[in-house]
């Protein structure tokens, strides 16, 4: 992996993308909640190459159009921002963890050569100063806003703590899953301490909570598929109907629709689920082969289905998967879908 | 003392040409600034080292023979061989003896071992196997010689006796060469050196030393070298102002003892530190320096004391004095040293008695002045002492015919009673800060029985106080200066450095006290320290002062810096009722420099710099303090 | 023998054809004689720099500012010429700035050559770039080393500044703490257990020109100090693995052209700037031209001179170091690396124990004989297990299994995922060497990908021979080498990498490169290899004989295991997962110190090197932070 190169200085800029199709009337509606993307657009990036495209964080406008917030940063990974105050935010990326208190004008890295390549990032909804950092050597902690961090990770095994991805339970302050190269753990007390609640062979992806009952999570693996917890991440059961033989990068839940869930992963295409998980169709037909869909989303707003095809574009989908458009983001690789009940700010 | 002085004259006169375009000599004073990069410190010093030689290739005349420092540059550029090789064939027709003949020569032969012809280089062998070498009686003599013979012997490995004018074998004369240096390096790093701060004799330390720094085989006598120039170049650094050398000196001369920006000191601090000018003709042996200069780069701790002070400090160090053969119970004296370096000025002194037989500088205020040229910006006293006894002493000779030669051997003044250098049995000096007592009690039957205060053309508002003070300015400094017994003036006569056969007035006086029992009380002061020179003038008469001469000169005083002094010709001085203790004086004792006596171990240090020259292990360490 | 070709890093030249007319790169190579006189070697030392310089200055056209990129600027700028066009250049280049180390330490270069000299303008460019572009710290250890080199030095440069004018949202004072902890805490970890990407031939360029910056520019004395003792710590290990200038033996990270090529990479750029002992590469290393800029504020040491120039006897040198650290799938953050080198006037034979030091570009062992001129010679013999795996780029790479194989030939890794490739450890491979005596063995499991090993033939081998006995017999220079695969193999030629122009990302073409490749695909395998010099036989038969007299024997099944008396009489027994045996003493690697032998030795954990050649000795000591040269008795 090499390091990366900048097209332009950064600051807020909108690209003039296609304006999405609606679902319904949904989106006739006012909008309910923020919908963010972390977007990398890599055209034979090499180190010491120029980069000519725009990566970073992007949201998507009341028109449908994305708009680029902050630095073009092509190795970000996730984002996070404060329930408060959505122009606080966190992203984790190849220097560690950034953060923005004014929507993306100026930015801070947060962490000093102790922490590098954040892999997710994560505020607690009950306890927004509480950030969750995951990384390659394990877990940090900021109890005030990622001004300061500290390594939380009791519980973790001394190695075997590569973090891929974090999530907070938003229904109980300090509850915390975390995706490991071991499996999950699940802290109850703000990562005092981490419980080994699942163990895998390879590392668990994503963990995702449902909209609809905060109990409900489903966690998406390399090598052992996908996984439901029914008692906020406490145990867990294997997804039957989803299979093991390909990598699933992620999971997503729908929003408006309690049984509609979907999944993503590198052969293993878009698989979608309209019955609460219980069967799984394969929805990658009208995506371009080969099917290496690196992440999925569903618009809180529109119900849009999206996939995100490496080296491909962002495709859309507005009947769940059964047929697909074309989207923005030529030779892009999606890393991160993030919806937001709205803020104030 | 028999150097071959025609020999010398010879390679002066080889080396010094009309000083045609000698910009750094005639041109402005460098801008007082420290060069904080090190490429560009060594650039700027290259850069000097090449405008001493270039100059030197410049004074050729096409089908002339060239003279030696003319040589020596055309093998550093590496041009015009040919006429090089026929100027060092000429030249080894009329071969000379001595130190001074043979480093230009060794220089020769190591700068010219791959440009020289055959004939050329035959010419020098034949003449190391034919010509008697005198090896001289001073500490520089014999550093100059036996480097030379240690190089020549190493280039030439392997050679029977008979082909050398010692008679002895190439491996012989390198083991006689190398114990000499390395006893007179153990020598002057546990004890101290003779020939201590010399302001013209300098050249003849530098200059062999560079030349086994750079050409010597053996590894550990590279090193030897190389960290004596460090040792060397880390006492003039700090023993100058702006570049210019000040305070007591073993040996110097007439002139430089007055105008001492005008010296050969001068010519290191400007190639090493680019501080000031140098001399005119870049100080005669400058050359000679100049050729292997390029193997040296001052380090940058040496570089710091001399350009970037940041406040007034104290050094004590200790020297000796020349070997005494005889009427004395000592073979070599400690020599106590205190220096008190400020930004505008400094006062330096040694304790007194006899250092040198002739040529010492026992102490003065130097100060500053932005362009020491033509400047004579020091003030003193001594009893200029003049004894065939005290030639004797130091000279295996006998009395009668020395004192009359001595005027043909570079010393004109010493039988002079105005004289202004040298140093006298009868003195004893005290120095705390910038305060210093000078006592006399010169036996009866001495010759020229008086003191002598320098009084320079270049001092402003000299006043003769009803007190007894006489006040002066010289640049941004206050002076003071009590003499303890009547006293007239008169004009000094300048002889113009050594060989001089001119005597002219340049505007200086001579206080001139005829009295046995006898002092000088010097007290300087910074400009800024006081409102006004008035303001001075009072505060120096408000000082608490008592002194006596009878039976033996005594001073009791408050110093302006509240130090409460009493010192008697003969005791121990007393400083706030503690008698000053010199035996537990240390080799170098400063913020810079630091030494215990019989250490071969000094520590240089500035700032968070530090550099180490321990002889004991031939080694250098360079730290950086936390 | 032309050199084989690759584009240069970060010269932007006015025409290819440029690259040819560098005086020492196309010259006849130069005398191997030590320079004796210190004066002298200096102004050879300042004369290469100078023609680096001058070959980089006569390629700017004025008529084309394109050919004017921040190494010319830079090289400009030392000069003091073409301020003006330097300083419009730099406005323009800061309008639309890079990001990462790779751009960072040439905008640290002009910034500080540029000081005094650059327009107002110019330099508020730069520090503008400073401000509004995000900077990539990278993943490596020469990443950090150059990012954090450049933000110690920016932020010494504009002290006292607020975090708001910095891309970091840190203040001077905040960035320069931070880096400066990186980078002691960086040489605290290599001067007790050693580099991590240990002898690189291209990326020594990216250790030595943030060095040579920060023993340059740092006003701190104590991190100018430090980039200098990195750079004589650096240097010290180059001197002793060279073999005239070439740098040989195990190597952290490499790639396809220099690990057959070994002349053929920035090392010996360096050991033609400070040694003068071979030409240097092309385009004088590109990047290579920083380091020229700020290089007359360093003199390598005459010790370390000597070690790489003045050699009277043959040496072995033990040295420890480290492996790049794995994030998962490993016990280890980063596991030891115990190296060996065994040199002699006309070759050299270097190895470490084997198992993977990095995941795709390490060289593991090789015998690389001496040759009168390295361009264009593949002067090298060694064996490999061309190892690829998802997993193994898991272990060292915060990413997913399935896109970063694919993306690797476009990142300048082409061979990674060939089973022809010679470049790459393997975790089944391990190597045992004593003096001139290589034993590797392989066990590699069933259902690894490429279950095969490639042995290298270089096209520069004389007198090839299959003898009946099972060894093949070769001579290179005036080596004479003996290969023994321990199964059955098959000889095709090799295939190398031409880096064809592309504009995104690198684009290779397959060449037959005249080299042959030995290819055993068998599980149970090994390699033997011999070397000694002509002189120690009368004939190159003699030699065959006295090796095939060799009392030697091997099983495969169950685990390879190989029992030798060697060409210098030692008795030795290597079995694939135990240590090997010396005359009946098993080897104890935790007795391994960080640096052992007669030119370099550290203990670990000392943070002190002491560099000897002869009775010179120079002492890098990190925990004063002392530089001692001292003359031994």
């Amino acid at each position: 992996m090499n390091s990366l190169s900048l097209l332009r200085p950064a600051g807020l800029r909108l690209l003039a993308l296609l304006t999405l199709p609606a679902v319904g009337g949904l989106a006739a509606t006012p909008a309910a909640a923020d919908f963010y993307i972390c977007a990398a657009l890599n055209k034979g990036y090499v180190t010491g190459s120029k980069i000519t495209t725009i990566s970073g964080l992007f949201k998507r406008g009341a028109d449908g159009a994305w708009q680029h917030i902050g630095y073009n940063d092509m190795s970000i990974t996730a984002a996070a921002f404060d329930p408060r105050d959505h122009n606080v935010i966190y992203t984790a990326a190849l220097n560690g963890c950034w953060r923005s208190l004014d929507g993306g004008l100026t930015w801070r890295q947060t962490n000093d050569w102790t922490i590098t390549e954040g892999r997710d990032v994560a505020v607690d909804p009950n306890a927004p100063d509480q950030v969750y950092l995951a990384l390659p050597d394990g877990i940090a902690v900021s109890h005030d806003r990622a001004q300061t961090w500290t390594r939380r990770e009791n519980g973790l095994p001394d190695r075997g703590k590569y973090t891929q991805t974090i999530k907070v339970d938003r229904s109980q302050a300090g509850h915390v899953l975390a995706g490991c190269e071991t499996g999950i753990y699940l802290t109850e007390d703000g990562a005092a301490f981490w419980r080994h609640v699942l163990p895998t062979t390879d590392a668990v992806n994503d963990i995702e909570q449902s909209y609809h009952d905060p109990k409900i999570w489903i966690a998406v693996t390399q090598s052992a598929g996908a996984w439901r917890s029914n008692d906020g991440g406490a145990t867990w059961t294997k997804l039957a109907g989803v299979p093991s033989d390909h990598t699933l990068y992620n999971v997503t839940f729908d929003p408006h629709h309690p049984q509609r869930i979907a999944l993503g992963g590198w052969d293993a295409g878009v698989l979608t689920s309209e019955d609460g998980g219980k069967t799984w169709i394969n929805r990658t037909a009208g995506l371009p082969t080969p099917h290496h869909v690196w992440r999925v989303g569903i618009d809180p707003d529109n119900g849009l289905l999206y996939a995100s095809v490496v080296k491909q574009t962002l495709f859309t989908s507005s009947d769940f998967g059964r047929t697909w458009q074309r989207g923005p983001f030529e030779n892009s690789t999606i890393n991160d879908f993030i919806s937001l009940p709205r803020a104030e700010k | 003392m028999k150097i071959n002085i025609s020999a010398l004259l010879a390679l002066l006169t080889a080396s010094l040409l009309p000083a045609t375009a000698q910009i750094p000599a005639t041109g402005p004073m460098p801008v007082r600034l420290v060069v904080t990069d090190a490429n560009v410190r060594r650039e700027d010093y290259n850069r000097r080292v090449d405008e001493v030689v270039n100059w030197y290739a410049a004074q050729a005349k096409p089908g002339e023979n060239l003279g030696v420092g003319q040589m020596l540059a055309k093998l550093v550029r590496h041009e015009d061989q040919a006429q090089v090789s026929t100027s060092v064939i000429a030249l080894m027709k009329d071969p000379g003896t001595g130190p001074f003949w043979m480093f230009p020569v060794v220089g020769l032969s190591l700068l010219g071992q791959d440009q020289l012809s055959a004939a050329a280089k035959q010419a020098i062998r034949d003449m190391w196997r034919t010509t008697y070498q005198v090896r001289g009686d001073t500490e520089n003599h014999w550093l100059m010689y036996y480097t030379s013979l240690y190089l020549i012997s190493e280039q030439n490995p392997n050679e029977p006796g008979n082909t050398w004018y010692t008679g002895k074998s190439s491996a012989e004369n390198l083991a006689e060469a190398r114990s000499y240096l390395i006893s007179w390096m153990d020598l002057t790093t546990t004890v101290g050196q003779g020939e201590f701060s010399p302001t013209g004799y300098i050249a003849e330390y530098s200059i062999p030393l560079m030349y086994l720094a750079t050409w010597a085989k053996d590894p550990a006598m590279r090193q030897r070298g190389h960290m004596m120039l460090d040792w060397l170049y880390a006492e003039l650094a700090q023993n100058t102002l702006n570049g210019v050398l000040h305070g007591p000196n073993s040996r110097t001369d007439e002139r430089d003892v007055i105008e001492r920006g005008n010296t050969a000191a001068s010519y290191y601090c400007w190639l090493l530190f680019g501080n000031t000018v140098p001399p005119k003709d870049y100080a005669g042996f400058g050359i000679y320096f100049a050729v292997a200069a390029k193997n040296y780069h001052v380090p940058e701790v040496i570089y710091r004391i001399a350009v970037d002070r940041d406040r007034d400090y104290t050094q004590h160090d200790l020297k000796r004095t020349r070997r005494r053969w005889r009427y004395s119970d000592q073979l070599s004296p400690p020599v106590y040293r205190t220096d008190y370096t400020r930004k505008d000025y400094a006062v330096g002194s040694i304790q007194g008695g006899l250092i040198d037989p002739i040529q010492t500088h026992v102490w003065d205020v130097t100060w500053d002045v932005p362009d020491p040229r033509g400047v004579h910006n020091t003030m003193f006293s001594l009893q200029p002492y003049s004894a065939d006894r005290s030639m004797q002493m130091y000279f295996s000779t006998y009395p009668e015919p020395m004192i009359p030669n001595l005027a043909v051997e570079g010393k004109p003044s010493y039988d002079l009673a105005t004289k202004v250098i040298g140093s006298s049995p009868y003195e004893r000096v005290f120095q705390d800060h910038d305060t210093i007592i000078a006592l006399y009690d010169i036996a009866p039957g001495t010759r020229f029985p008086q003191v002598n205060g320098f009084f320079s053309k270049d001092l402003q508002h000299v006043t003769e106080d009803p007190s007894g003070w006489i006040f002066a300015q010289g640049g941004k400094t206050y002076l003071a200066y009590r003499p303890l017994a009547g006293y007239h003036w008169i004009k000094y006569l300048s002889r113009d450095g050594g060989w001089a056969k001119e005597v002219r007035d340049l505007g200086d006086k001579l206080l001139v006290s005829p009295q046995l029992k006898n002092g000088t009380i010097l007290q300087a002061a910074d400009e800024s320290e006081f409102q006004s020179f008035d303001a001075f003038k009072a505060a120096i008469n408000a000082l608490p002062l008592e002194f006596k001469l009878e039976p033996t000169p005594t001073v009791t005083m408050t110093t302006l810096r509240g130090k409460k002094v009493t010192f008697t010709y003969g005791e121990a001085p007393v400083v706030n009722g503690v008698p000053v203790d010199y035996s537990k004086w240390k080799l170098f004792e400063s913020p810079y420099l630091n030494a215990e006596k019989g250490s071969r171990k000094l520590t240089i240090t500035h700032g968070r710099l530090e550099r180490v020259l321990d002889f004991n292990t031939d080694s250098i360490t360079d730290r950086v303090l936390p | 023998m032309k050199p084989f070709p690759y584009f240069l890093l970060g010269v932007a030249l006015a025409a290819p054809a440029a690259v040819q007319a560098q005086p020492s790169f196309a010259a006849p190579p130069p005398p191997a004689t030590v320079v004796q006189d210190a004066g002298l070697r200096r102004e050879q030392y300042f004369s290469r720099i100078d023609e680096a310089i001058n070959w980089r200055n006569s390629q700017v056209k004025r008529d084309n500012l394109a050919t004017m990129d921040m190494t010319a600027i830079a090289c400009k700028l030392v000069r003091h010429e073409d301020i003006e066009a330097c300083s419009a250049r730099v406005i323009e280049l800061m309008k639309d700035p890079g990001t990462g180390p790779f751009w960072m330490f040439p905008v640290v270069c002009v910034a500080y050559t540029g000081r005094g000299l650059l327009s107002p303008e110019a330099q508020a460019a730069i520090r503008h770039a400073w401000r509004t572009t995000m900077q990539i710290r990278g993943d490596t250890e020469n990443h950090w080393a150059m990012y954090y080199t450049s933000l110690y030095l920016m932020a010494e440069l504009y002290p006292d500044e607020p975090a708001e004018t910095w891309y970091t949202g840190k203040s001077s004072a905040e960035n320069l703490a931070e880096s400066r902890a990186y980078l002691i805490s960086w040489m605290d970890l290599t001067t007790t257990v050693g580099q991590g990407e240990f002898n690189p031939t291209g990326y020594i360029t990216e250790y030595a020109i943030p060095m040579v910056f920060l023993a340059s520019w740092a006003k701190d004395p104590a991190m100018r100090q430090r980039g200098h003792m990195t750079l004589d710590w650096l240097f010290a290990d180059l001197a002793e693995n060279t073999l005239h200038g070439v740098l040989r033996g195990p190597n952290a990270r490499t790639t396809d052209i220099p690990v057959m090529e070994r002349w053929n990479d920035h090392a010996s750029f360096y050991s033609w700037l400070l040694f003068g002992n071979t030409p240097p590469t092309a385009g004088y290393g590109g990047f290579g031209l920083y380091f020229a800029v700020a290089a007359k504020n360093y003199d390598v040491p005459e010790v370390i001179y000597r070690i790489a120039m003045d050699r009277d006897a043959d040496y072995v040198q033990r040295d420890l170091k480290r492996s790049r650290r794995r994030w998962r799938f490993s016990d280890v953050l980063s596991s030891p690396v115990y190296k060996t080198s065994y040199m002699r006037r006309d070759y050299a034979v270097g190895s470490y124990q084997g198992g993977a030091a990095d995941p795709i570009q390490t060289h593991v062992w090789d015998v690389t004989w001496a040759v009168p001129d390295p361009r264009g010679v593949h002067n090298d013999m060694f064996s490999n297990h061309p190892y690829s795996s998802p997993d193994q780029l898991q272990a060292w790479f915060p990413t997913y299994p399935e896109l970063m194989i694919p993306n690797l030939p476009a990142e300048g890794k082409p061979s990674y995922d060939e089973p022809d490739k010679i470049l790459g450890a393997s975790p089944y491979e391990q190597v045992f060497q004593d003096l001139d005596t290589v034993v590797a063995l392989y066990n590699i499991p069933p259902g690894i990908r490429y279950p095969q090993i490639n042995g290298f033939f270089s096209k520069d081998l004389a007198d090839f021979s299959v003898d009946k006995s099972g060894w093949i017999f070769a001579r290179g220079g005036r080596a004479y080498l003996a290969y023994r695969p321990l199964a059955p193999y098959t000889l095709t030629p090799y295939r190398g990498y031409l880096q064809l122009p592309s504009n995104e990302g690198y684009k290779w073409e397959r060449v037959a490169t005249g080299d042959t490749l030995l290819q055993s695909p068998h599980l149970k395998n090994g390699t033997i290899v011999q070397a000694a010099s002509q002189d120690e036989f009368k004939d190159f038969a003699a030699f065959k004989a006295a090796i095939n007299a060799l009392p030697l024997t091997f099983s495969l099944e169950p685990t390879p295991t190989v029992k030798l008396k060697t060409l210098r009489g030692r008795d030795v027994v290597v079995t694939y997962g135990q240590p090997p045996v010396v005359n009946g003493q098993p080897l104890d690697y935790t007795k391994w110190k960080l640096f052992e032998g007669p030119y370099l030795n550290a203990e670990k954990g000392s943070r002190k090197l002491t560099i000897t050649h002869g009775r010179l000795e120079r002492v890098l000591d990190f925990n004063t932070l002392s530089i001692t040269d001292s003359i031994l008795p």
